[in-house]
Formats: C-alpha cells, structure tokens, sequence
C-alpha cells in the first residue's frame, strides 16, 4: 500500500487510542477522588506529567485539568483533539477504510465540536468518559467486521498496540508521581486503592483477580506484573508488544527468510528486555526508570516504523527522500508523538 | 461545523397553523422556462406523476424529508472546504430535494450533441499542437490560440496514448427562454462536481424510495466503472496487463478532496498525492510499504502548471518532478491530457460551431450562447457600449469567479471593466443575459422558480460515453443567475425519465 497512507491509517489508529486512553484515566482519576482524600497538588497534576506536559500555567484544579484534557483544542493530548486528528487522518485515507468506520469517526468528532458532546460532559461526567471510551471500542468492532483485514489493517493493529503499550506505562507512572516515594506508605489502604484505581483505569480489575498466583503478592507489585508482563490481557505491556511485533511482520509481509525490519527489531528487543527480568527486578531498580525506559522505548520504535515504512526507504536510492523525522507533518500541522 | 437549520417551520399566518401541500401556491417565473411546469401553469406530460407525488406532501413533511437528506450528508462528510479558513472548516453543498427532468427524447438529443461536441474538441487539439490546419486555413486566428494561457507548446508533435484529449469533460449548458439547450462552456480540464450527481441520488433514493418505483430514471451508478474502463483503454503501450490507474489529488486540504476520495472509492483505485509518487528513467512508480509500483494511467485532478516542477511551474510542491518526461516518453497516460486548456478557453469557444463544420462537415447539433470577442475590434467595441446589458467574463477563469452581471452592476464596476478590456482584450468574452430556466426549489419563503444549469458529464476512453443528466446547479438567492458552488450555489438530482 502507498507509504503516505499507511502512515495515516497507523496514526489514525494512534490518535483513537489515545482519546480512549485519556478518557480512561479522567474517569479513574475522577472517581478515586471521591474516596480517598489526597493532598490538593496531587490529585490532577500526575494526570499533566504522565501525558508529558510539565508546562501547564493554571491552577491544576479538578475543573482545569478536566477541561483542558478534554476541550482543549490548542492541547494536542486533549480527548477533542485526539479525536479530530483520528477522524483528519481518517478522512484522507476514506478509500481504505470503511464507509462505517469513517461515519462513526465523522459522527463523534461532529458530537464533540458541538453542543451534544458538552452536554454531555455537564450532565454526567462518568458517562461522557464511558462514552469517549466507547467510540474506540466501536470503531475497532467496526473495523474488525467491515475493513479488509489486509495491509492497512495491519497498520491500525500496530498503530493501537504501540500508543496503547505507551497508554498503560504511563497509566501505572501516575503512581510513581501521586504518592511520595515513602516506605511506610507502602501496603496502606490508600496505597492499596490507588492500585486498585489503576487496575481500572486499564479495565483490568476482574481479570487480575482471576489470576490466582497474584494474590500472593503484595498487591502493588501484584498490579504491576500483571499490566505489565501478562500474556493473555490485552493492555498488558508485553500483550501490546506482541501483538505490535506480529503486526509490522504482517505488514512488512511474512516471506520465509526475510531479514527483521528495523522496526521489528526494536520491539522484539523490548520485549527481551522485559523477559530477561522479573517484576522484583523492576522494582528493585525502580518502576518509574522501567516504565520511562518503555516509554522512551516506544517512541523510538515509532521512528523505526517511520523509516522503515513510511520514508520511502525501500524505493531505488535514486528515488529516496532524505527526511527522516520523528514527527508527521499534515499540510503544515505536526502529528504530536507522545 | 455545519449546522442545520431552517427558519421556516412551524409558520403561522394570523396565528393560525397552516401547512400546505408542496406545490400549493407555486408561481413559475415570469419570462423563464420553468422545468417542471408549462406556461399554463400545469406540468409536463413527462413529470406529471412526479409533480403529483411529490406534490402529495406537505411542507412540514417534506421538510422534514430535507432535514435528513442534509443530516445524511453531514454525517457521510460529504462536504467541500471553504479556501479562506485555515482550520478547514467543511460545508455541505446546499441540496435541493426537488429533482430536475429532462425527457428521455429530449435527453438523446442533448446526448448526440455532446458526443459531437467532444469529438470536435478532440480533433481540434490535436491539430493544434500537430499540424494546425484550422489556423493555416484561417478558420481561427492563429493568435487566438497560440496566445492562449491554455496553450502548451510542450505538447507540440506528441500524441497522447490512445489519441485521447479530453478524457473528462464538463460541459455547462442552460435552457433559455424558449425552451432551448446552449452550450454556456466547456470544461475540457479537471471538471468537478460528478460526486455530487452520485451522492445526490444516492440520498435522493433513501429519502424518496417510492418514487423511483413508480417512475422510471435512468441509472447514474455506472459513472465509476465507465471511467475506470475508459482510463485503462487509453493506458499506454508498454503498461501493466491489467493497467494500473490512480488518482491524484492535490490534498487532502483542496476544495474538493471529498470527490477524488470519492472517485478513487469507486473505481476501487488508490488515491495519490504528488509526493507519493516519483519518476525513475522515465517511468512513473508508486511509493508503497513494499516498494515501488508502476504506474500507467494517472487521473489528475491538479491544473497543468501543477503537474511537474521540472517542466511548469518550478515552485510546485503538488506535483511529481519528471512526469511531463515519463509523458512524453509514453511511459504514463494523464487523464485529462496536458494543453486540453486551449479547447475550453472562453475566446475559443465561439469559434467551435465553425471547427464542427470544419473538422466534420456537420452542423453542430448543440449551439452556443452568442458571444462578443474582444479580440475581434467590432465586438470589443460593441461590448464596451454595451456594458450594461452584458455578461462579460474573464476568458481563462472558471468558478464564475471575476465576471461582470452588466444589469446589475454599478457604474463603478463598468467602468473598471471597461478599463481591464481595454489594457487586455483578448482576455474578455461577453454574453448577453440569457434567463436561464427555473425549477422549482424549497426556499425559506415556500416552493420557489430558481434558475438552474446543467453540467452533464462525458467520459472518452476508446469509445465515448455521456453520464445521464448530469449536475443540475441552481442559484439559490431569488433572481440570482449564478449557479456556481463557490459562489453559493446548491445543487438538485437530474431525472432523465425513460419513458418522457
């Protein structure tokens, strides 16, 4: 398929995923709030730093981080502008696409520049976070049965798998960022709810449980190994990588022999770093530096899918474009790699 | 984002509700022919059960039928971009549910006209840039048409594959008074608009299924595969077995990228961009995730100069550097051929009744509005005693864009005409006002006459093929002759009946 609109189909998929992702983690914040009391500074402020903005000017109030995280068009991880770039990328590349995937884009976007999407949050602001949540749901039950399940769709599994192995690292950072790194907090009830909170914010919480081996693990280490190393849940860090390594092979076809795409590469050395240690290990070495180096990580392994499919570089050298950035460019606008 | 709303309904006379039938009280216009409705104020024999129908309805339903014709539209995004906005706001081009007839008799007519015209369009350029018989002959004025902005020397002594010009043609034509067909112009470049034939009588079917079972229209459906088919006829020599056809679109942010999506939908096709492709020893490939792919046949839908920043204009970033080469080469067939500008120039145009006679030795079946040519020292000074009765129109510009409605114009603005004429004559045609037809059209104050063109639609691969009907454009505002969508016009589905 033409480069250009892999491209679009892999940040399409992104930028969905990422709506979803905020919605999750508002809702979660929201509720947890009403349980627990958790000094002022940081209730919203972690939700900023995860999303890596560390240059927010007002008061991070309930009210402000909501907003701005939700209806901030000048915020490019806000929920209406992750939606708009879904549905832009979505628009250029209408010929791949289903009709229905698009309209169901086309109809949210339409819902959140207007008055319904508003009055929705104003009415019920756990069903406005369910809802945004559900748009991605619905867009990838709509893909699963009306998009052709080749090439392109290939690149939306792996724009999903990558943003949302992102997602979850940096859903299970806001912990590192909202309580001291005390030891006498660790095992206390509002630590332990805090894991409980993040559990949910990956819809994780029924089948962590189901997990028998985990309860005998202290709970917070327990939470961890399971978003990050379970084989079967599909938010699990590792599950992500999976999936995002079968994806580039299909889509860099699956011919016997084949030397490993660089983006392949990089992701199957990720995973190796996540195999060759225990979560004892993470956390003896710190989860936040483990969690940044996935984050970190992924990034770079967005730069790989760059060069090795979207830069034109397996045409004639004579025909090969010599820019190879990190970031897309759409007329003139910058497609934001968190 | 686009809102829908109608001031309209509930209205309330004298604090009474009322709600007549769609066509209660309808007054055709004074002088124009109205497309429905004969001058006895009954309509057509041919659209009497469509009339009857549609007239079955009341305002308030039919509006509401409306409603949901735009709400589909929204929702579909079928929408063009407004230029002057940069965060892209879309709007939907106004449509009207009231569907445009034209008589099956009538219609293949109109049809033998076309093919006609295209055939002498066809020929005309390729005499111009092989041996220019019709400027030796002096049927022409060699200056006419080498001066032409239209014209492209590059083009001088190359055939295009399959000897195909004008593989897309747009032809505007009005109804006067009498009940007449002319030709307005030609659009022998990247005519727009097909979508919207398509699209409208896709909705025009979900809001309205009924009448398309009690009355019998001719099927616009086959538009994509006819062209696809016609594009992979004229492929060049040397391409692939099964041709490999693309559209290219200047973007995703020009005005009409809803249609080269569209098109390239439904010919099955991938849609390109300039930067997606490239030319290595003069062939023309696809960039793709697996390598490059060949190329044969490019629908372009980006103007000329556009095309390559090798051979026209140096600054273009839409464009692929080396095809005009790979072209020339006969390694890629662009559809439509480069230079076609030439044949749809407005100072050409009055001379295309004569090329009919000359290349074919027929009369042309269709005629054209009369026009004044300033180039010719009569007309130009005709037209400037005239201004105040004429349409004078930029001979290089399309869109309606940059024209001169004499009757109500100001004095300023003919004087500032009569200045632009005079520093550039051959840049100017003028018209008289020909009333355009009327049909009528929901309005905020009731079913309404608004005038409305048509721009049927002709795909020329080996073999020629007219769309049937084609894009009815109506003025909007009362009284209003411009029918342009960049100029506020909306549009209606065209019913050629089979059994008028």
């Amino acid at each position: 398929m033409i480069s250009r609109v892999a491209e679009h189909c892999f940040w399409m998929a992104r930028y969905l995923e990422r709506a979803e992702n905020t919605a999750r983690v508002l809702e979660v914040n929201h509720t947890m709030l009403l349980d627990f009391h958790v000094p002022v500074d940081q209730q919203w402020k972690p939700l900023l730093i995860i999303s890596g903005i560390h240059d927010y000017s007002q008061e991070p109030t309930a009210d402000n981080v909501q907003e701005y995280m939700t209806w901030d068009q000048e915020n490019p991880f806000s929920i209406i502008s992750s939606l708009a770039w879904a549905r832009e990328n979505a628009r250029i590349i209408r010929e791949v696409i289903s009709a229905e995937m698009w309209e169901r884009m086309n109809y949210y976007h339409l819902w959140m520049q207007g008055t319904t999407g508003r009055q929705a949050y104003d009415a019920n602001r756990s069903e406005f976070y369910s809802q945004v949540r559900r748009i991605n749901q619905l867009v990838h039950g709509i893909a699963d049965t009306t998009m052709s399940h080749g090439e392109a769709w290939e690149f939306f599994k792996l724009g999903t798998n990558l943003e949302r192995a992102s997602q979850t690292a940096r859903i299970m950072d806001v912990k590192y960022h909202t309580l001291l790194p005390r030891v006498e907090d660790i095992g206390t009830p509002v630590d332990n709810a805090h894991w409980v909170a993040i559990l949910m914010s990956c819809s994780g919480y029924e089948p962590f449980h189901k997990k028998a081996r985990l309860a005998t693990l202290e709970p917070g280490t327990a939470v961890a190994e399971f978003l990050i190393y379970d084989e079967q849940f599909p938010r699990s860090i590792r599950r992500c990588l999976w999936e995002s390594e079968a994806a580039s092979t299909a889509a860099a076809g699956n011919v016997v022999g084949r030397v490993p795409t660089e983006a392949e590469q990089m992701i199957a050395d990720l995973v190796g770093w996540l195999d060759r240690q225990t979560i004892h290990d993470m956390i003896r070495d710190g989860l936040h530096e483990s969690l940044t180096h996935v984050v970190d990580t992924v990034h770079d392994i967005g730069g790989a899918i760059h060069r090795t499919f979207f830069a034109g570089e397996v045409h004639p050298p004579s025909a090969m474009p010599t820019s190879m950035k990190q970031t897309q460019t759409l007329g003139g606008m910058t497609q934001t790699q968190a | 984002m686009t809102t829908l709303t109608s001031s309209r309904y509930p209205p309330s006379l004298n604090g009474t509700p009322v709600n007549p039938k769609l066509f209660d009280g309808y007054s055709p216009h004074p002088s124009a022919w109205d497309e429905l409705f004969g001058r006895t104020g009954e309509p057509y024999a041919h659209c009497s059960t469509l009339v009857e129908r549609l007239g079955r309805l009341s305002t308030t339903e039919f509006h509401t039928r409306r409603s949901n014709a735009d709400l589909a539209f929204v929702n579909q995004g079928i929408t063009f971009s407004v230029y002057s906005d940069r965060r892209g706001t879309e709007k939907i081009f106004p449509f009207d549910l009231i569907p445009r007839t034209i008589p099956a008799a009538e219609w293949t007519n109109l049809e033998a006209g076309l093919i006609q015209r295209i055939k002498v369009l066809n020929l005309f350029l390729d005499d111009v840039y092989h041996d220019q018989r019709i400027l030796k002959e002096g049927v022409i004025p060699t200056e006419l048409v080498l001066g032409s902005k239209g014209f492209r020397k590059e083009m001088i002594g190359f055939s295009p594959p399959g000897g195909v010009y004008i593989h897309i043609c747009g032809t505007d034509l009005i109804r006067d008074s009498e009940g007449h067909f002319l030709v307005l112009e030609d659009n022998g470049r990247t005519p727009s608009g097909v979508s919207y034939v398509l699209e409208n009588r896709a909705v025009m079917k979900r809001v309205f299924p009924q009448l398309f079972h009690d009355i019998r229209v001719t099927r616009v459906e086959d538009y994509p595969h006819r062209l696809r088919d016609a594009l992979s006829s004229v492929a060049p020599a040397s391409a692939n077995p099964q041709p490999y056809v693309v559209v290219l679109s200047p973007g995703q942010y020009n005005s009409a990228y809803f249609e080269h999506s569209y098109l390239a939908r439904h010919m099955g096709v991938e849609l390109v961009f300039g930067p997606d492709l490239f030319v290595h020893e003069n062939v023309v490939y696809l960039k793709t995730t697996r390598g490059p792919q060949r190329v044969d046949v490019i629908y372009r839908r980006l103007d000329d100069d556009f095309l390559d920043p090798e051979a026209f204009r140096a600054d273009s970033l839409l464009g692929v550097p080396g095809l005009f080469r790979a072209y020339r080469a006969g390694n890629v067939t662009l559809a439509n051929a480069v230079g076609t500008g030439v044949a749809d120039d407005k100072a050409i145009y009055p001379y295309v009744e004569e090329m009919t006679r000359f290349y074919l030795g027929e009369e042309p079946i269709l005629k054209n509005v009369p026009t004044y040519i300033c180039a010719r020292p009569d007309d130009y000074a005709y037209t400037l005693e005239h201004l105040d009765e004429l349409v004078v129109k930029p001979v290089a510009e399309s869109g309606g864009y940059g024209m001169l409605m004499g009757p109500s114009s100001t004095a300023t603005q003919r004087a500032e005409f009569a200045a632009k004429i005079r520093e550039n004559p051959r840049d100017y045609i003028a018209q008289p006002v020909v009333t355009l037809s009327t049909c009528p059209t929901w309005t905020d104050e009731g079913t309404a006459p608004r005038h409305v063109d048509l721009r049927p639609y002709i795909i020329s691969g080996k073999t020629t093929w007219v769309l049937p009907g084609g894009l009815t454009r109506t003025a909007l505002v009362k009284g209003s002759l411009v029918v342009n969508s960049s100029q506020g016009g909306g549009s209606k589905d065209t019913w050629v009946l089979e059994n008028g």
